[in-house]
């Protein structure tokens, strides 16, 4: 079988059609846009999915992932505005919103969101103190993103986040820090025992304060009171002592010798009748007790009406006992 | 060789050839050779008919195979542009996914421009000017930046 010229233009032919729909059908994959160069100069961009472009004259110029991704930014050394040198690291989020700007505005994209990254951290640290780099991430976080957004603007993506992973101070200031920490706290704990022992004290004091004026006041009511009885008690005998006065003024003196006799021998019963001691207190003048017989002798006659001779006082009786020896007032001993 | 192989086989190679481009999409990426394959496949439905007729020779067949594949191709493509409905028409486009939602001024709009915060990250945004705090609503977006108004 010979091939004719027209025979191998028709194979050609074939050939050079299937070669154009290969070159002219392009499927984008979802999370990508292509871009597309009109003889070098960029027209459209190419949306996923099945897509035609003209063969010869267009061509792909960039194929941009569109989807987030994710930037690790490498340790650095930051000098912080009290001159403390840390290391620190991060990592950033941004995303492609605007494939043709971000294919021909910027060359080496990664890179320059890398640096813009690093520099503005840089910047951002070092106008913070170290107590508050460690205790302000949020906020570093916050202008890191607000400046660096605002730079890659003319890029066409967005730095949707970035975060710092890790701050590391040199190993000795982490010592000297936990050293300050532990010796606040130390602080704190004896400050506290000190407040309390002073409140306990002072409550102590105040406990015995109470107390004392408590009983100084009881002891003013009871003293009060005793006073208060006593005042009563003397009353009560001067009452007493008024009404006997005004009964012998009313009366007779010999009422008053009546008594006193009657008492006086009543006195003797009883100490006749004790039964544990046989001490007999007799007065030192015996002849007085005698002196009371004779007021009831005098009182006798007063009744009996025998006033100009008055009776002789009776002898005293004198017992003589083995047992009752007569008693020495002046040399009492208790009997066994 | 070949055209003995073609002698041979008689209509049925075009069939082959179709099946065998069919399958070869399969495996290749790109979504191309469907509709060569497709051609070929027509190609062989009409060798059946055609095949001991005068003007069907070879030559004929590689032609109409090569219009065929290019109108397969355009026609293809209008047909998957009619039936790309997807069940997420915001993926990667972040901006017009948040069209819609509300959000309070972070700072305020002055000479037209602002920022809000919306899922943890900040959005410029355009609109008239307002203080901050102010409740706003998503109207549009324009890749980067979106445009606001007060509700």
């Amino acid at each position: 079988m010979v091939l004719g010229g027209f025979d191998i233009v028709v194979i050609a032919l074939v050939v050079f059609v299937i070669l154009v729909l290969f070159a002219g059908v392009k499927t984008v994959p979802q999370g990508y846009r292509y871009t597309i160069e009109r003889f070098g100069r960029y027209t459209r961009t190419l949306e996923p999915g099945l897509n035609i472009i003209t063969p010869f004259i267009e061509r792909i110029g960039a194929r941009l992932n569109v989807m987030e991704q994710v930037l690790d930014v490498p340790t650095q050394e930051v000098i912080t505005r009290d001159n403390a040198s840390v290391a620190a690291d991060a990592v950033a989020f941004y995303q492609v919103l605007n494939a043709a700007q971000a294919a021909y505005q910027v060359s080496n994209l990664e890179n320059a969101i890398l640096n813009l990254t690093m520099t503005n951290i840089r910047s951002v640290m070092g106008s913070m103190d170290l107590d508050e780099l460690l205790s302000n991430r949020d906020a570093i976080n916050d202008r890191l993103l607000r400046v660096v957004d605002d730079a890659v603007q003319p890029w066409g993506i967005k730095v949707t986040r970035i975060e710092i992973k890790d701050i590391r101070p040199p190993t000795d200031l982490v010592d000297a820090m936990a050293r300050q920490m532990k010796a606040e706290r130390e602080k704190r704990a004896q400050i506290l025992e000190a407040e309390g022992s002073r409140n306990a004290q002072i409550l102590r004091a105040e406990g015995a304060k109470q107390s004392a004026i408590l009983e100084a006041e009881g002891q003013r009511e009871a003293a009060f009171r005793e006073a208060e009885a006593r005042e009563r008690l003397a009353e009560a005998e001067a009452k007493a002592t008024k009404m006997v006065s005004e009964a012998i003024a009313a009366g007779d003196v010999q009422a008053i010798n009546y008594f006193v006799a009657q008492k006086y021998t009543e006195a003797l019963t009883a100490i006749g009748s004790a039964s544990n001691s046989k001490i007999v207190m007799m007065p030192m003048e015996a002849s007085s007790i005698i002196g009371s017989l004779s007021g009831i002798g005098a009182i006798a006659r007063e009744v009996f009406g025998d006033g100009n001779n008055p009776p002789s006082p009776p002898r005293p009786r004198q017992v003589p006992s083995r047992t009752n020896p007569p008693v020495n007032p002046f040399n009492q001993t208790p009997e066994r | 060789m070949l055209a003995r192989i073609v002698a041979e086989l008689g209509p049925w190679s075009w069939w082959i050839v179709g099946l065998v481009l069919l399958a070869a999409e399969m495996i290749v990426p790109g979504f191309f050779l469907v509709w060569i394959g497709l051609a070929a496949l027509a190609i062989g439905v009409l060798s059946l008919l055609f095949w001991d007729a005068a003007f069907w020779v070879w030559e004929t067949q590689l032609i109409l195979f090569a219009v065929l594949a290019v109108a397969a191709t355009l026609l293809g493509r209008r047909l998957t542009l009619r039936h790309n409905v997807t069940d997420e028409p915001f993926l990667n486009q972040r901006g017009a996914s948040l069209v819609g939602r509300t959000a309070t001024l972070s700072e305020p709009i002055a000479e037209g421009r602002g920022r809000i915060r919306l899922d943890d990250t900040i959005w410029r945004v355009t609109g008239p000017n307002l203080p901050a705090g102010t409740q706003v609503k998503v109207v549009a977006s324009n890749g980067r930046d979106l445009t606001v108004e007060p509700l």
